[in-house]
């Protein structure tokens, strides 16, 4: 009888620590004004949270598609999104400038959430 | 080591602090100017500027020729693990080990507001290294010449003595060659071979890692901690190990 007890606990908690997981990672194209975005590419990891950057009261057209085409993916797939870009005032070094936003080189930890980060969001249960 | 302990970042002034260990910083080239978290951070500085602080005492040169050493811009590191990636294919560590490791820790900034901030980890090659005196078969030993402290696994009998007395954390047991591996500031890989940088740090694309020959003033190493007004610290100071190994942000 325990034993039943702690397969069925263990099965409840494995479904939701795959539920949660799942969410995270498909939130990208459900939620609305996109959700979050896991760049892992040139380097692992960053993060950018649509819901924040409309909560500064900016707009979809904003950033689509003159920085950023709305399909997932596509920025990451260009030779050019650097930090060398971002200075030149390319895709979040738009607004990450020092002067509407932080600039792109400082604050490095408040976007890269690297590899721990991505693996807490992507890999449930590893650390 | 948890990175929770090195992180109450309130000065909590000098005046407490043992003059041997502020000797040997200065001897080092730098003195004290402040103490963290309950002794487990010194912060450092050039000792140029502050040299008149303690009267008497003649700079000494560094121990070594090359000495080698590694400046850490702390701020600037974003997890991205290309540093251990490079160091376990150059350095053939297994995946249950590890030559050095990115610990990450969370600062409260403001009211609900809150900052990532990494930190690269690697062995310090202690100037005074606990590991090396207690080998009981000085299989680990400081090299004479650069000041790396390095293994010789044939004389490892595996007795883990060393991994219990290195306040840094910086030495695991691999069992494929049954001796304890570490960082050796990639010697036997690329330095010995004639490389300048050790992997880690020709790896890190956010030039977080530097470097060098803390003995030659042109270096970056020696640059970067000699500067003045550029806070420096090293890991553990109460531990009287003298790191090689130093801290600085920007
Ligand atoms: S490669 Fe550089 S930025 Fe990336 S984790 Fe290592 S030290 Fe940090
Ligand atoms: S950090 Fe640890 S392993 Fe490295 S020299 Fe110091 S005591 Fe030895
Ligand atoms: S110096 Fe070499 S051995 Fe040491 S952590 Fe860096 S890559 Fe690894």
């Amino acid at each position: 009888m325990k034993k039943m007890i702690v397969v069925v606990i263990c099965s409840i908690f494995i479904c939701l620590s795959v539920c949660l997981s799942y969410k995270i990672v498909l939130a990208g194209d459900d939620d609305e004004g996109g959700g979050p975005i896991l760049f892992t590419k040139p380097v692992k990891a960053v993060l950018f949270d649509h819901k924040t950057h409309l909560g500064f009261g900016y707009s979809c057209e904003d950033c689509h598609d003159k920085l950023f085409e709305e399909a997932k993916g596509t920025a990451e797939e260009k030779g050019d999104f650097t930090m060398k870009s971002l200075y030149a005032g390319k895709y979040c070094g738009a607004c990450h400038n020092g002067e509407t936003a932080f600039a792109s080189n400082t604050k490095c930890a408040v976007c890269h959430i690297g590899v721990k980060g991505m693996n807490r969001l992507t890999k449930t249960g590893k650390k | 080591m948890k990175i929770e302990e090195i992180e109450k970042l309130k000065n909590e002034g000098v005046e407490h602090l043992p003059s041997k260990e502020r000797r040997d910083f200065l001897r080092l080239g730098l003195v004290v100017t402040g103490v963290f978290a309950g002794g487990s951070i010194l912060s450092l500085m050039s000792a140029k500027r502050g040299h008149a602080d303690v009267e008497g005492i003649v700079l000494k040169q560094y121990s070594y020729k090359p000495h080698y050493s590694m400046v850490i811009r702390q701020d600037r590191c974003i997890d991205c693990q290309r540093c251990m990636d490079a160091c376990v294919k150059t350095n053939h560590v297994p995946d249950y080990g590890y030559r050095t490791t990115i610990l990450e820790r969370e600062l409260v900034i403001g009211p609900g507001s809150k900052q990532r901030e990494f930190m690269p980890v690697l062995c310090n090659h202690c100037n005074r290294p606990p590991c090396v005196r207690v080998c009981p078969t000085r299989a680990t030993y400081k090299d004479k010449k650069t000041g790396i402290v390095r293994m010789d696994i044939k004389k490892c009998i595996g007795c883990k003595t060393c991994m219990a007395a290195c306040p840094y954390n910086a030495r695991y047991f691999n069992e494929e060659i049954r001796a304890i591996d570490k960082c050796d500031f990639c010697w036997e890989n690329r330095l010995s071979k004639g490389e300048t940088l050790t992997a880690c740090a020709a790896a890190c694309p956010a030039d977080v890692r530097i470097f060098g020959d803390i003995s030659d003033p042109s270096s970056r190493v020696y640059k970067l901690v000699h500067e003045p007004e550029r806070v420096v610290w090293v890991l553990r100071p109460e531990t009287g190990t003298l790191p090689n190994v130093f801290y600085t942000k920007g």
